[in-house]
């Protein structure tokens, strides 16, 4: 059940990860500006055995250094700039394009002629709050005016008499324009003022109609309301989270595996350790990760707030929150597996025979969370899915999005990924320390678990 | 300043093949010292274990008399034998990064590695990408790279394959110079007179061992003595053949390189060229670099291993069983 509750908890959830990464950045900063010549003289940590298999990530300066370069060098591919704008572009067309369609911002105006306009004010304001649009009632002086008034663009509606409804172009039953929405919800409401008149029923009668609402519709399993906004936004939440889970993975992948071809990875590992290496990359990526994804959803909420979206409304911001931080925990879960999957690999079709059997999880995922998001209603796999580190980023979202999903279960979900994430990461570091320095051929996975009897 | 770099019975195995085998030796700071060996010898192996880029079964390597740890690679320079590069980063940008990954402040190593990009005759390529510079400037660029930090240790695994004169006279001149300013400076090649010309010393090895080491003056002298005797008219030089305590090295158009065993008069040698015809040539020589290579060779060496080689784990010394022990220069 969702209720103010479940809307703090996310927010609360996407603060502390907001807040994690910002005190990552200023930590790494503070140490970077100590990061000069080392002294000379012995070595302080010389004769000390190699520190082999902490799965935590040094943030000193040297991983930052690291993640500093891939930053830099992400950010200036040409490729990095184009999606990045054509994800903008997707994105505002998909709050703006059914926005646009819904309503306009402007109030309808709706002239009145042959009837004083206070006669139909109450019957039309109904009908107007009930598609959403507000209006402005014009009384027109006769048929002829009001005719070439709504010719002119000056009038959107024209009520003839109470009796019938004048638009420019007739609406269809397909029809989703504001003008049409609100000249058929004006039609039936007209309508039934009339047919309530010709009853000649009390004024008790008259309320006791006017207050009728439909019945309840009780299932036997409860279904929480669906909201169309919320499964929209999570619909979108889920394809940017593939289309940048795919896009961040292929960098990781790719670029561990550059790293091993042009043997760059030599030079870098003669003076850093594999674990900062790797943890700078992996810090270095998911910093862009965050960045364009926060560039993103900014961009969202700005563009939803200019024309009025229904994305600032209800439950739409926490679906928008929990995508993010789902961006966030999948990224973190799947750059160990491709960094370790790259290390193993140094030539671009070596890469292709790992890279597709790594991606059938995500897809799997991906796909069940886009059917659940078209059918509002969660199946079974779609709940057990959303527990599941690798497929949790599109599922949970998905529940998140239908309001199937409690804060807790969320929360649950959250934890699992990120215990899960320690545990692929230090393998991923084990691997990588031992599969990155060896040329060739593709190093399985047999060759780096016994090491040394 | 001054150091000393010690490798001490370093041994490591992959699977059947031992690529170091108890290797011992050490480095002096103030020297050019070549590194030689047959391909597949382990010299790769041997400099990739200074850096800790390989395991070792056992061993150990000191710098200063202390084991070596990250801080103290901080102030290594290493140029791998393949390239070490980004391919699509600026030359400029390359250096700099590695430079701050060597301890230098943002602006030491941006300052830094101008200058030796400078140097090193790429000022105007700073701004290039590396994947677009020739391969002889993107040596240059990997050499800058190990350079631009000022390392006090400097490992250079074949700096000068595949490079044009220009290119062996612009690194061979920053290698004596830093060796000069009280670096410690090796570096494997297989141009053997390349490195007699550059080196003050040389470590030879094969199999993983140790077969000869010293400066390139001892060895040059060491051992037999030689001749180099030119006789008028003869190309053969078959009057030198029956002579005792000698034996012919080369005959190469008509110089006679003859080798004189302890004891051996070189008066009786210099009267039976006289009797062969009149004597344009009888001088001492020095050995070469081949020649004590291939003669280090051939001691360590005294029975050739008969069994094909089997396909190495590929972690390192990638030559390991494409060729037998040839080296350029060795076989002039």
């Amino acid at each position: 059940m969702k209720g103010p509750g479940g809307h703090l908890y996310y927010v609360i959830l996407g603060v502390l990860v907001v807040v994690a990464a910002i005190r990552i950045v200023f930590r790494v900063r503070r140490r970077r500006g100590l990061g000069g010549m080392p002294a000379g003289g012995a070595a302080p940590d010389a004769g000390r055995p190699r520190r082999a298999r902490l799965p935590a990530v040094h943030l000193d300066g040297d991983t930052w250094l690291v993640a500093g370069r891939e930053i830099r060098e992400r950010m200036r591919r040409r490729a990095f700039r184009v999606v990045t704008l054509l994800i903008l572009a997707a994105v505002a067309a998909a709050i703006v394009i059914p926005a646009a369609t819904r309503t306009k911002g402007a109030p309808q105006r709706v002239g009145v002629v042959g009837i004083p306009v206070d006669a139909v004010r109450s019957t039309l304001a109904a009908a107007a709050k009930s598609v959403g649009t507000g209006i402005r009632l014009v009384p027109v002086r006769n048929e002829s005016t009001g005719k070439s008034e709504l010719g002119s663009g000056a009038l959107d509606l024209l009520v003839i008499d109470g009796r019938a409804v004048l638009v420019e172009n007739a609406p269809t039953s397909t029809s989703t324009s504001a003008t049409a929405q609100l000249a058929m919800a004006a039609a039936h409401a007209l309508g039934d003022a009339l047919a309530v008149a010709s009853a000649h029923l009390s004024a008790f009668q008259v309320a006791q109609l006017s207050r009728a609402k439909p019945v309840p519709i009780l299932g036997l399993h409860a279904t929480p309301p669906v909201k169309n906004a919320n499964r929209g936004t999570a619909l979108t939440g889920i394809i940017l989270i593939f289309v940048m889970l795919s896009q961040y993975n292929g960098w990781t992948l790719i670029g561990v595996m550059e790293e091993k071809a042009s043997r760059v990875v030599e030079v870098l590992l003669a003076t850093v350790r594999p674990i900062q290496l790797l943890g700078g990359k992996v810090l270095g990526i998911g910093t862009v990760v965050l960045l364009q994804s926060a560039l993103i959803v900014a961009f969202a909420l700005i563009v939803a707030r200019v024309v009025g979206s229904s994305l600032l409304k209800g439950a739409a911001p926490d679906v928008v929150l929990a995508s993010l931080l789902w961006l966030v925990l999948g990224y973190a879960f799947y750059c160990w597996v491709y960094a370790a999957a790259g290390s193993m690999a140094e030539r671009q079709d070596q890469v292709q025979t790992l890279a597709l059997p790594l991606s059938l999880p995500m897809v799997l995922g991906y796909i069940v969370a886009i059917t659940a998001a078209s059918s509002g209603s969660p199946s079974a796999l779609v709940r057990v899915l959303a527990y599941l580190p690798p497929t949790a980023p599109f599922d949970m979202t998905v529940l998140v999005g239908i309001g199937a999903a409690t804060w807790w279960e969320f929360l649950i979900s959250a934890l699992i990924s990120l215990v899960c994430t320690a545990a692929v990461a230090w393998m991923a570091a084990g691997i990588y320390k031992r599969a990155v320095l060896r040329t060739g051929h593709r190093v399985r996975i047999r060759e780096l678990l016994p090491e040394r009897a | 300043m001054g150091g000393l770099l010690e490798l001490e019975g370093l041994t490591r195995r992959f699977g059947s093949i031992t690529a170091l085998d108890d290797l011992s030796f050490s480095v002096q700071a103030g020297h050019v010292v070549g590194f030689l060996g047959p391909n597949g010898a382990g010299k790769t192996t041997a400099m990739r274990a200074v850096f800790g880029l390989t395991d070792l079964d056992s061993g150990e390597v000191r710098w200063k008399g202390e084991a070596v740890g990250q801080s103290a690679r901080r102030r290594f320079g290493y140029m791998p034998e393949e390239r070490g590069l980004y391919p699509a980063m600026l030359a400029g940008e390359q250096v700099q990064y590695l430079a701050r990954l060597h301890g230098l402040t943002p602006s030491d190593a941006a300052a830094s590695s101008r200058a030796w990009l400078e140097r090193l005759g790429l000022g105007d390529r700073v701004g290039s990408r590396v994947d677009s510079l020739s391969h002889g400037n993107q040596q240059r660029v990997q050499l800058a790279a190990a350079l631009a930090h000022a390392p006090e240790l400097l490992i250079l695994d074949e700096p000068l394959a595949g490079l044009d004169p220009a290119g062996i006279e612009a690194i061979g001149s920053v290698l004596v110079e830093q060796a000069g300013q009280g670096c410690c400076v090796l570096f494997s090649s297989h141009q053997l007179d390349l490195v007699e010309d550059l080196c003050e010393s040389v470590v030879i090895i094969d199999h993983g061992r140790l077969v000869v080491s010293g400066t390139v003056d001892e060895l040059a002298t060491r051992g037999a003595r030689r001749l180099v005797v030119r006789v008028d008219g003869d190309r053969a030089g078959e009057w030198a053949v029956g002579l005792a305590g000698v034996t012919v090295s080369e005959a190469e158009r008509g110089a006679l390189r003859l080798v004189l065993e302890e004891g051996t008069d070189s008066d009786v040698v210099l009267r039976a060229a006289m009797a062969a015809g009149r004597v344009t040539e009888f001088v001492f020589e020095r050995r070469r670099l081949s020649e004590v290579f291939r003669e280090a060779m051939r001691e360590a060496e005294p029975e050739p291993e008969p069994q094909p080689q089997p396909e190495p784990l590929a972690e390192e010394e990638p030559e390991r069983g494409r060729s037998g022990a040839t080296v350029d220069g060795g076989e002039r």
